[in-house]
């Protein structure tokens, strides 16, 4: 008993000690017993640290919809590109163009090669149009008084108001642009045909309006002819910049191109004299080129006429060079009867009218120009446009509607005009955006960017044209036809409307089709149409208008002041595109502003140096009108004209006041006011029906401020300094160049001895498949800049502002040297645009230590971006000084403008180098197709995105190992030269000779 | 088993020279000479041999430069062959200078590492002997008395001839 | 004293210095806390020095924009001072090496002081092309490292990785062989310290150096053959910095003279700042005894000299630009002395051509101060020499339409002054703790110029009449045993 009860009271013990133990130990390290037993408390808590986690995740995360490509579109390969032929509505030419689409975005535009007007080419202006696209400020939505609104509210509004002025029939006007959409056209007919008194006036910044009215009074028929440049032999341009600026550039360009190939026995080639009162890039092309003031044209092409009518006698050998110029000028068109085409830019009746009289007696009428079958790129009138100006005054207009021009702002007494819209009880803008006129309009109605919506064209007689959106409008716009329909109470789709248009006007004119639909299919497919153009009866010619036109006089002292379109702003409606900004002038290579061009003599004697900021006042102007321009020194000028681009100093280029780098001593891109340069329009003068862009009696006077003026050559002509040029050949063979004469003699003149290439080392490297190569001919390029632009788009080449510029880094990969060339007194200019070289001894490669630039099997020099540590030794080394740096970052905060990047292109980061890669991207792409086609790459299949949009064909790019190819075919031409190639670097970019049509035995170099 | 020394100092150069000599034909076995600056003439003096360092000199040399010039046309030509420049793969000449380079560094570099190893000379190390003033302007004579016969008296007389300054006698330390 | 003096050769250290007077003057400087001048000094190098690193820090983290290059110039400043402080460095080895070989025994009061700026010009040389670049982060790129990028290696034909190496052993081999010139001095401030921190420090560097003639002999045989091994070194040095530019295709960069004439220029502008920098300092710290006229003499006739050379390259250049019929050439040298920048080579050709002229007389190389305002004339002009050479070559090369000019942006100007501004600093804070003239070996040439003297420890000074062993005879000296 006893025992038990002790082993009970061990037993207790032992539990009692057991559990003591235990207390003991649970409470002397708490945590160590804590941490071993709670793998579950660890879990659970840890669970809950991942769900807080996870939570507040979610709480600070935005909410994104990510939809997997599952399901995808089946016309849709992510990474591929898809092409859309549309039509390209940077201005009125109507070119055709093909743009790019990759995953649902255009990335370039590219000119359409079967399209009849441009037949491949693109201007800067139209490869600029995708930057447009994606331009940020553009309206996002309607506006009503300044206030965002949608379309219900103002169309009710609207309609509201109209009825109003229905029941009042006040008078209602429609002012716009040319407009070139039959769609459109007609719609406005029946929008406007809705009102008592409703009229539609046309009117252009940049005025043919004189043609047009000429036409009227000498062939009784109010049109703009089709001028047909490669009918003609010889081709007198009169003012006008026909390769630049006129009417329609590209289409001329081509035209003028194919008069000029060189080819045959004798070598085909057109005569073309320039006679113009500034140095234009097509005066820069011209065999001949003849320097005047505006005030002597008049008496000029009258002197002409009589010549051509035999009426006034030839001139004697002692008489002034005037008269030899031009009784040669005579006997050159005469032999040309039909084959000759004489154009005057000049927006001046009187001068157009002598025009048509000297066209109609050569007989050029329906050979070189239409008027049967003519152009719709202008339709401005500029009497209706003063008649509504009246109107306006005498506060006669209900409403006015506004499309496509900014009368504010690009027409002379602007202010003015403010201020009587202010009376106008109804104004309607179109405006993409509030420019200056639409900040005046109660209504706002943006239309969509042409890229993002269907319109359609006819810009010359017979061809109609389509445009198709290739995105989803990236704002809430509306189309012009499709507002209109909306207000005339039976909305409808503007794809709708224009399908009606065409079933009614288009399919009737044509007879390939029997449907419709299959018309219509083929028509979007193409993206034009060639139908049979409206004829238009032309009236018996009337001599007598021109015969009694009264020549003018310059007015003594004073300068003649001549406005003019830039080839890369023209009236300036694209002044928000940063590309276009920033190409350099074709002829003074300035970018970022506008200036007042005036010879040197001019400057000299007013003291004056480029860059020195002048008054100009146009004292015939009441009020007197005056304009602050910095002034710019140009070889070719007349000493009695100082000349102004339009197109500048628009609202809204505040915006550019921060692009490029910012630092310690960045300066903005902006002048004085702001504004990316000044607005010359003021200077315009609206007299008696006609908008004239040169008055007379002009005072300069010097303001004594400056401003830099951002020109990319520091160096213009191609002979060295003279005092610098001692012992050495003081003109360079860079560009070379011959006569006609010469070259006919010799077809290798001016391209100079040939280079005997040899080897210090054994040659270790051939090229076994492909070899890549360009070949760039002289004699068609013009300078127009479409390449730089063209490339700029393709390859993401950033936009550096205006400061940058200034100290010369621009990135363009294509630098267009552009010199003066001092022909016996007259002006040669000499354009060869210098891209990377990819010499097979490539200076740069050697140079490199960390092997961040060498040779590709197929002959290209490229550039490794992420090898690059930016020594800048290879550009250093770079005899052709054509690779381009990353000085800072470069901007791409905004995210609405890099849908404009091409995915297929590195966005190159600070402080490495790049350079022309001749668009190895679209070469891959080609060799990939041809791959999975199992064949060849077949020659032409690649273009560079530079020899795709040069309207002049100057560039091809192609194979030099396949002897059929046409770029082998060109390097074995006589004409073909390399630049530099005694530095034996073996460039696989050659150079063709530039031949003028002149008389003269001589091959124009230094080895010539 | 530590030894004792004779240590005696000098103050003029032509003095320890002297001493040197004199204590070298009088078949003393002499330790060392401790001078404050290199003492022209003095190794002969001590009957030293010339030193072999030129040879190690050349060795390395001759390796910095066989290696260097085969990696570059190893790595030029053969292991990352490229197009540069339309040069030869292997551009022997313009491989020259790099090589000379190398060569240079190699030969610098590797003498002085074997003069600090001959010398047992390292960072931090402790002088073995330290004699009063010898940095500064005294030359020490440090001869070995390896033998009864050695007498210090004797050589004390040596050493007076040469204008001794001061004399003593140590236990070597034992490095 | 004049019985003292040998008839036939002046002595190179002055005022009859015992070897214990010769540690006093060089160590003393050490002990003593630093002056006024000094702390002066300091400051205004230190604000230079901080200028510069202030404009670095901008320039990378805004870009190399922020220099005035351009496209057609991507080389003016920064490699301008590049070659010039590379330049400046050669001096240095020259009279550590070259005179060593040519037992120019006078070198030794100088060669510390100037191996010393040898590795400064080169550290302040060694920043340019590492900031010129634009990744500078991305510089370790040039040096060939196993990588698992293809394997990617350097490109060896390139003279930036010629640069890159020959720089790289210059500076080790002139800090080594710097190095081993210090250590018997190290031993000495040793011996000499009080207190404890100094001991140990200056224990610690001298490697246990016991002045053992066994080390003396290999020591004199390693320095031989470091001197041996510098001298062919620096002529490489600055014949691979001339091929930067004389193996490039640009007229007035691709001249087959540069190398001799980048040396003598090298040499010419070294020696222009050894003097500069030793006329401030035996002034400063009271070396007129030991940097003695016979010094700047000797340096100025070297500055003639090598003067005398660069001044043939000037006209070699010319001559050959004319002579060769290539107009490219011809104008790039017509353009370098009436084009855009005429006023530098200008400047060049009168600091560096005209200068030098005025040390052929004796009266004006004795003078210190004339000697001091031409020395800094020539850095100018050496400066300018390298300037002309790359930027203007650069501004107009072959395409008249990619001409352009360069001008420097406040950035370049502030890391100008930078580079300047560490040199100094660096030099000043040596001159604080380390001995600027290499004891060991002026101790060497004391007797130079002197009959064999006697001269007690203790009485420093002047030499007393000369004992010789026989006059003495016997009586032990000193303690005995």
């Amino acid at each position: 008993m006893s025992h038990a009860t002790t082993e009970r009271h061990a037993e207790k013990s032992r539990l009692m000690s057991d559990f003591h133990l235990n207390t003991a130990e649970s409470s002397a390290d708490h945590d160590t017993v804590a941490s071993s037993f709670d793998r579950r408390e660890f879990l659970r808590l840890a669970g809950f640290t991942f769900a807080g986690v996870a939570l507040t995740g979610c709480e600070q995360a935005r909410v994104e919809k990510a939809i997997p490509y599952l399901i995808k579109p089946e016309e849709i390969t992510p990474g591929k590109a898809y092409w859309y032929a549309s039509t390209c509505a940077g201005c009125n030419a109507g070119c055709g163009i093909l743009v790019k689409n990759r995953d649902g975005r255009p990335i370039k535009i590219e000119g359409n090669p079967d399209h009849p007007i441009s037949c491949g080419g693109l201007c800067a202006i139209g490869q600029a149009q995708l930057l447009g696209l994606y331009d940020s400020q553009r309206l996002a939505n309607p506006m009503i008084n300044g206030a965002p609104t949608d379309w219900q509210t103002l169309d009710q509004k609207l309609m509201d108001r109209l009825k109003e002025i229905r029941t009042g029939n006040k008078a209602v006007r429609l002012l716009s642009g040319s407009l070139t959409s039959p769609t459109a056209l007609a719609l406005v007919k029946r929008f406007l045909a809705s009102f008592k008194d409703g009229k539609h006036v046309i009117y252009d910044p940049v005025s043919r309006s004189g043609i047009l009215e000429a036409h009227e009074r000498t062939h009784g028929i109010r049109v703009l002819p089709r001028y047909r440049f490669e009918r003609a032999d010889v081709i007198v341009g009169v003012e006008a910049d026909f390769l630049g600026t006129w009417i329609s550039p590209v289409e001329f360009t081509a035209a003028y191109r194919s008069g000029r190939t060189l080819e045959g026995d004798p070598p085909q080639c057109s005569y073309h004299v320039q006679i113009e009162s500034r140095l234009s890039l097509t005066g820069g092309r011209a065999d001949k080129r003849y320097a005047i003031s505006p005030s002597d044209r008049v008496s000029l092409l009258k002197g002409l006429l009589s010549l051509l009518e035999g009426k006034t006698t030839r001139a004697k050998p002692g008489e002034s060079s005037h008269m030899l110029f031009l009784n040669e000028l005579a006997d050159r068109l005469r032999s040309a009867r039909g084959e000759s085409l004489v154009v005057c830019g000049s927006n001046d009746v009187a001068s157009q009218m002598l025009t048509n009289a000297i066209n109609e007696v050569l007989g050029n009428y329906g050979k070189t120009l239409d008027v049967q079958s003519p152009s719709y790129q202008h339709q401005s009138n500029d009497k209706a446009l003063e008649d509504l100006l009246a109107d306006l005054r005498g506060e006669k207009i209900g409403a006015l509607f506004i499309h496509g021009v900014n009368p504010v702002y690009d027409l002379p007494g602007g202010k003015e005009i403010g201020e009587l819209l202010a009376g106008v009880p109804l104004v309607v803008s179109f405006a993409e955006r509030i420019d200056e006129t639409a900040h005046r309009a109660a209504f706002v109605c943006p239309e969509p960017h042409p890229l993002s919506s269907w319109s359609d064209t006819e810009a010359v007689a017979g061809v109609v044209s389509l445009t198709q959106p290739t995105i989803a409008p990236l704002e809430n716009t509306r189309a012009l036809t499709e507002s209109l329909s909306a207000w005339l109470g039976k909305p409808s789709s503007v794809l709708g409307l224009i399908r009606e248009e065409w079933r009614t006007t288009v399919f009737s004119r044509q007879t390939m089709e029997k449907n419709f639909q299959s018309f219509w299919n083929q028509s979007v497919h193409d993206g034009f149409a060639v139908v049979a153009a409206r004829q238009h009866r032309k009236g018996a010619f009337d001599s007598r208008s021109a015969r009694n036109v009264v020549s003018t006089a310059a007015q003594g002292e004073r300068f003649e002041l001549v406005l003019y379109p830039k080839v890369s702003m023209g009236d300036g409606r694209h002044a928000h595109n940063a590309w276009l900004q920033e190409v350099p002038d074709p002829i003074t290579k300035v970018t970022w502003d506008n200036y007042a061009i005036i010879s040197d003599v001019a400057a000299n004697n007013l003291r004056l140096a480029s860059g020195d900021i002048i008054r100009l006042t146009v004292a015939d102007a009441d009020p007197a009108v005056t304009l602050e321009v910095p002034v710019w020194i140009q070889p070719g000028q007349p000493d009695s004209v100082v000349s102004v681009a339009l197109g500048y100093g628009r609202k809204g280029t505040e915006r550019f006041a921060k692009i490029g780098p910012q630092w310690l001593e960045g300066k903005p891109s902006v002048g004085p006011d702001g504004l990316v340069g000044v607005n010359a329009a003021p200077a315009l003068q609206l007299l008696d029906g006609q908008l004239l862009y040169e008055r007379q009696g002009v005072r300069i006077e010097k303001t004594g401020r400056q401003q830099a003026l951002a020109c990319t050559q520091t160096y213009q002509s191609i002979d060295t300094p003279p005092l610098l040029a001692q012992g050495t050949e003081a003109r360079r063979p860079l560009i070379r160049y011959a006569t006609l004469a010469a070259y006919a003699a010799n077809p290798s003149a001016g391209s100079g001895p040939e280079h005997k290439s040899q080897s210090m080392w054994p040659e270790q490297h051939e090229y076994k498949g492909a070899r890549w190569g360009m070949i760039v001919d002289l004699n068609a390029c013009t300078g127009c800049a479409a390449c730089v632009v063209s490339c700029q788009a393709e390859n993401n080449i950033p936009v550096v502002g205006k400061d940058e510029v200034l100290r010369n880094r621009e990135l363009h990969w294509i630098r267009i040297d552009r010199y003066f060339v001092d022909h016996d007194g007259d002006l040669d200019v000499a354009h060869q645009p210098m891209m990377c070289q990819h010499c097979d001894n490539a200076p740069c490669e050697t140079v490199c230590p960390v092997l961040a630039t060498v040779h590709s099997e197929e002959g290209l020099n490229q550039q490794v971006y992420n090898r690059c540590v930016g020594t800048r030794y290879c550009a250093n080394n770079c005899p052709y000084k054509i690779r381009r740096f990353n000085w800072f970052d470069y901007a791409h905060d905004d995210a609405k403008q890099n849908m404009v990047l091409n995915p297929d292109v590195t966005v190159r980061s600070r402080g490495i180098m790049e350079k022309c890669s001749l668009c190895v991207q679209r070469i891959l792409e080609q060799k990939i197709e041809a791959k999975k086609n199992g064949k060849a790459v077949a020659d032409g299949a690649i273009k560079t995105a530079c020899q795709q949009s040069c309207p002049a064909q100057a560039i091809v790019f192609g194979d030099m190992n396949d002897p059929a190819s046409l770029v082998k075919k060109k390097m074995a031409d006589r004409r073909s030269f390399n630049i530099l190639a005694e530095l034996e670097t073996r460039p696989s970019v050659g150079y063709m000779t530039m031949v003028r049509n002149r008389s003269e035995q001589t091959g124009e170099t230094s080895h010539g | 088993m530590s030894k004792r020394l004779f240590v005696a100092y000098f103050e003029q150069e032509e003095d320890i020279l002297g001493v040197t000599r004199a204590a070298r034909e009088q078949g003393y076995e002499i330790r060392d000479v401790y001078t404050p600056y290199a003492v022209h003439g003095l190794d002969k003096a001590m009957g030293l041999r010339k030193s072999r360092l030129p040879w190690i000199c050349l060795g390395f040399a001759l390796l910095g430069a066989t290696a260097k010039l085969w990696f570059q046309i190893w790595t030029s030509a053969f292991d990352w062959p490229v197009n540069v420049g339309g040069k030869p793969l292997a551009s022997i000449p313009a491989f020259v200078p790099v090589t000379f380079e190398i060569t240079v560094l190699f030969a610098g570099l590797g003498t002085v590492a074997a003069f600090l190893l001959i010398s047992r000379l390292r960072p931090g190390k402790k002088p073995l002997m330290s004699f009063n003033r010898v940095t500064n302007d005294r030359h020490a004579l440090v001869l070995v008395e390896n033998d009864a016969s050695f007498d210090p008296l004797q050589a004390a007389e040596l050493c007076d001839q040469y204008h001794c300054v001061e004399v003593e006698e140590r236990l070597e330390e034992e490095s | 004293m004049a019985d003292g003096i040998s008839l036939l050769r002046s002595p190179l250290i002055l005022g009859n210095k015992t070897a214990a007077q010769v540690t006093e003057d060089v160590c003393t400087p050490l002990d003593r806390g630093p002056g006024i001048a000094w702390w002066f000094a300091i400051a205004v190098s230190l604000s230079m020095f901080t200028l510069g690193v202030l404009a670095v820090i901008y320039q990378l983290f805004t870009g190399i924009g922020t220099w005035g290059l351009n496209n057609t110039v991507g080389w003016a400043f920064d490699i301008t001072n590049f070659v010039f402080w590379i330049g400046i460095g050669h001096a240095g080895t020259l009279i550590s090496a070259i005179l060593f070989l040519f037992r120019q025994r006078w070198r030794t009061s100088v060669n510390r002081s100037a191996e010393a700026m040898t590795i400064f010009a080169v550290i302040c040389a060694g920043i340019f092309p590492i900031i010129h670049m634009g990744r500078p982060w991305l510089a370790f790129w040039v040096i060939p490292y196993p990588n698992f990028r293809g394997p990617l290696w350097i490109n060896f034909r390139s003279p930036l990785v010629w640069d890159m190496f020959a720089i790289g052993t210059y500076f080790t081999i002139s800090l080594v062989f710097w190095y081993v010139g210090l250590i018997p001095d190290f031993a000495t401030l040793r011996d000499r310290a009080v207190s404890k921190v100094k001991k140990t420090l200056y224990g610690f560097f001298s490697f246990g150096w016991d002045g053992s003639t066994k080390t003396w002999q290999r020591y004199e045989t390693v320095y031989l053959l470091l001197a041996g091994l510098a001298t062919p070194l620096v002529v490489s040095v600055h014949t691979i910095v001339s091929w930067d530019f004389a193996t490039s295709v640009i007229p007035g960069w691709h001249t087959t003279i540069f190398p001799p004439y980048f040396v003598a220029g090298a040499v010419f502008s070294g020696f222009a700042m050894v003097l500069t920098l030793m006329i401030i300092a035996r002034s400063v710290l009271h070396f007129e005894e030991y940097i003695t006229l016979h010094h700047i003499e000797s340096m100025s006739k070297i500055i003639i000299a090598t003067g005398g050379i660069v001044a043939m390259a000037y006209m070699t250049e010319l001559f050959v630009s004319f002579y060769s019929g290539n107009e490219y050439e011809r104008f790039a040298f017509v353009n370098r002395m009436l084009g855009p920048y005429a006023w530098a080579y200008w400047i060049m050709v009168s600091c560096n051509v005209v200068t030098p002229q005025f040390l052929w007389f004796r009266k004006i190389r004795r003078n210190v101060a004339l000697v001091f305002i031409l020395s800094i004339l020539i850095n100018v002009g050496m400066w300018f020499e390298r300037f002309v050479i790359i930027t203007i070559s650069l501004t107009r090369d072959y395409l008249p339409a990619s001409w352009d000019n360069y001008a420097p942006t406040l950035v370049e100007l502030a890391t100008l002054i930078g580079s300047f501004g560490l040199f100094f600093t660096l030099f000043l804070i040596l001159a604080r703790f380390l001995p600027m003239i290499a004891i060991g070996e002026v101790k060497g040439v004391l007797s130079y110029g002197r009959k064999g003297i006697h001269v007690a420890g203790e009485e420093a000074g002047g030499t007393k009449s000369i004992k010789t062993p026989v006059q003495l005879g016997s009586g032990v000296q000193g303690g005995t045993p």
